[in-house]
């Protein structure tokens, strides 16, 4: 009888012991995960296309670019690769965001909590491949480079090239992820 | 030193040679790119590019212009425009193509191309380079035969393009002759066919195309095709010989368990009834189980096979004696055998002493002969001790008219089960023969009544008659017929043997105070 109550006392303390460090997320390099999150982006944006009015924005969003030039992109250091993708990606949820808010239709305010969702569950994998995690100041991306749209078609068009390019170029060469492979 | 420099420039000779062939390979591939882009794109310019650094754009124009005349400038979301210089090229159709190869390429962002000719813009696109990758066929493509009948296995590389190795997507057809056959294939770069025909000769091709997620672009050219035969069915003859062999073996198995086990598997499904049918002639046939009736039709029933009659072992004797002259086989009788299980030998004897002293006696040729015949017969087992008996009673039957069956009804509970079947034998006679018991049977010199007086002398052993039944006693081989009129009885021996049955022949079933010796028929009683 004193035996159990040990093991269960024991169990527990390591458990407390255990949380108290932060556990390292297990990296996610399956690079199905990000190609789903593309693909409902893409079919978001086909959606959109058609939409031409009462799609414009009221402001312009600033967006992040999201041509790659593949020379300079491998010459650049990971963690300003992973900087530059998670500033990004905290732009894009900021305009989604805003976007959702004057949004009217049922439909597409679903579609964009999905938009923003996956966007959230992107940092997540970045997070799990043990990149430093970066918040762009709130004061503004000025080092970043940024553009600024104007239309909901626009803008999803960005948040689909956003992720085709630089953030699949990220997860594809994430150091955490080739340790596993190889 | 001149063999040196000589050398030297043989090998740069023979570099830029090579160099050229594989550009010239490059140029028919991308010949061939452009010729079907022309059908295939609809906007203007036409752009594909063919690895991760390089885009290609061109337009066709039947004007005979040259590449001064236009400029191609393209520009990168958030940047300056370029320029990008304007090659041209002869093509069929008094057509020109002008080409542009641009220097810097990047993808996932737009590119915006404008075409000017002469100064005015006669093109303009949006494009992502990423979305139009026109890629060369798979290389190393390999058709192996696998283990299994009507399979083979496709493997290929993949296009050693950096970023785009999960985003390939590739088809591959295959024929045997008449038509193709497609498969798409996803996320590999193999693919085993199955289906196929045996020992046929399947021709096998591949392209690729980028899977249109991240990357887009257009199909591929075919692959050279490449040949391979499917396995034949050379493993069945092993697989059949093997079946056939253990087939054999078992087969063999059950033979020898079923022969073993014969008469054991005959006993459980044919088991064997039983029946005394073969004892009893015409007892179940014509009399339909009646065995009174059959008993007192044993005249008739007494017809049968000769075979019977051998078995019985017992007309031979009556025979040989009845065909002597009527003298009364009374001492012969006199000196019957008493004892039913001792040797007759010595009333055998003495019978046919008498017999051969007796004038009378004198036995005909065939009766000779009868007697041999009987002889060899009678080698058989005479099962029944009595029926010697019986013989030695026949020498003592003769019966005529004057031979009434006696009303005696001897108990037929005498009968012992086993003597029945003889009573088949003399059913019909009542057997006047007497046996030693009766030695007083009257001198009977005269025919035929001998029996009469044995028969009275002998009330035992009379079965009670259901009336004169006449001799039915035959001797089978000689085809005897019986001749019932009792005044014939011994009249006819002359006309052969048959008188001898003229005698009324009862069965008797010696009962066990009359003794009864059981005499070998072959001895002349």
């Amino acid at each position: 009888m004193e035996i159990p109550r040990l093991v269960a006392v024991l169990l527990m303390v390591l458990e407390w012991t255990h949380s108290g460090l932060p556990s390292p997320l297990r990296p996610i390099c399956d690079p199905r995960v990000l190609d789903r999150f593309i693909k409902e982006a893409r079919d978001m944006e086909v959606t959109m296309r058609s939409c031409s009015d009462g799609c414009s924005l009221a402001e312009p969003l600033p967006v992040p670019l999201t041509s790659v030039d593949f020379a300079v992109w491998e010459k650049e250091d990971a963690q300003k690769q992973a900087q530059e993708v998670q500033s990004g990606l905290w732009l894009l949820s900021e305009a989604i965001s805003v976007v959702r808010a004057s949004v009217t239709s049922a439909m597409l305010q679903s579609l964009l909590d999905n938009s923003h969702s996956n966007l959230h569950s992107i940092r997540q994998v970045i997070r799990s491949l043990n990149f430093q995690e970066y918040m762009p100041p709130t004061g503004g991306t000025a080092h970043e480079e940024t553009w600024r749209v104007s239309s909901m078609p626009e803008l999803l068009r960005v948040h689909t090239n956003f992720l085709r390019g630089k953030v699949r170029l990220l997860l594809a060469s994430a150091a955490a992820c080739r340790r596993d492979g190889s | 030193m001149t063999m040196l420099r000589k050398t030297q420039h043989f090998g740069l000779l023979i570099f830029f040679l090579s160099q050229k062939a594989s550009l010239e390979t490059v140029d028919r591939h991308f010949e061939s790119k452009v010729d079907l882009l022309l059908n295939v794109e609809t906007e203007n310019p036409k752009c594909f590019a063919e690895g991760m650094r390089d885009l290609t754009c061109f337009w066709e124009d039947e004007d005979g212009g040259s590449a001064d005349q236009y400029s191609f400038t393209y520009t990168y979301e958030n940047e300056k425009s370029s320029e990008c210089k304007v090659t041209s090229q002869p093509a069929e159709g008094a057509k020109t193509r002008y080409f542009c190869h641009l220097p810097k390429v990047q993808h996932f962002g737009d590119l915006y191309l404008r075409v000017f000719r002469d100064g005015l813009q006669i093109y303009n696109r949006s494009l992502l380079i990423n979305l139009l990758f026109w890629l060369d066929p798979p290389a190393n493509l390999t058709v192996t035969q696998t283990g299994k009948l009507g399979q083979l296995k496709v493997t290929w590389l993949p296009p050693p393009l950096k970023y785009m190795e999960n985003s390939m997507m590739y088809e591959v057809r295959y024929t045997a002759g008449s038509t193709w056959k497609e498969k798409v294939v996803r996320e590999s770069t193999e693919i085993t066919l199955q289906g196929l025909q045996v020992n046929t000769k399947y021709k096998v091709q591949v392209r690729v195309k980028p899977d249109g997620l991240t990357y887009d672009g257009f199909w591929s050219s075919w692959t050279l095709p490449v040949s391979m035969t499917t396995a034949p069915k050379d493993v069945d003859p092993l697989i059949l010989a093997l079946c056939l062999i253990i087939t054999f073996v078992l087969v063999l198995l059950s033979l020898t368990a079923l022969v073993s086990h014969r008469s054991s598997l005959q006993k459980k499904m044919w088991p064997l009834i039983p029946s005394p049918e073969n004892k009893f002639p015409g007892l179940f046939t014509v009399y339909g189980g009646d065995f009174q009736e059959w008993l007192g039709h044993s005249g008739g029933g007494l017809r049968p096979s000769p075979a019977f009659f051998f078995f019985e072992e017992l007309p031979a004797m009556l025979e040989v004696l009845s065909e002597a002259t009527p003298v009364p086989p009374r001492s012969v009788e006199s000196r019957a055998c008493n004892l039913p299980e001792s040797g007759c030998k010595e009333n055998e004897e003495d019978l046919q002493n008498a017999e051969s002293g007796q004038e009378g006696w004198q036995p005909t040729p065939p009766a000779h002969w009868l007697m041999k015949h009987f002889q060899t017969l009678q080698q058989g087992p005479s099962p029944f001790s009595w029926s010697t008996q019986l013989e030695s009673k026949d020498s003592y039957v003769t019966l005529d008219h004057s031979f009434q069956p006696k009303p005696q009804e001897t108990p037929m509970d005498d009968i012992s089960e086993e003597s029945a079947p003889l009573r088949v034998l003399f059913t019909s006679a009542e057997i006047s023969a007497s046996h030693s018991d009766l030695g007083s049977l009257p001198q009977s010199s005269r025919s035929g009544r001998l029996s009469s007086e044995s028969s009275l002398e002998y009330p035992h052993s009379i079965w009670p008659p259901k009336g004169i039944s006449y001799a039915s006693l035959t001797l089978a081989d000689s085809g005897v017929s019986v001749d019932y009129s009792p005044m014939n009885s011994i009249r006819t021996a002359a006309g052969g043997i048959g008188g001898f049955y003229n005698n009324d022949y009862k069965n008797e079933i010696p009962k066990p105070n009359e003794p009864l010796s059981g005499c070998p028929i072959y001895s002349a009683c």
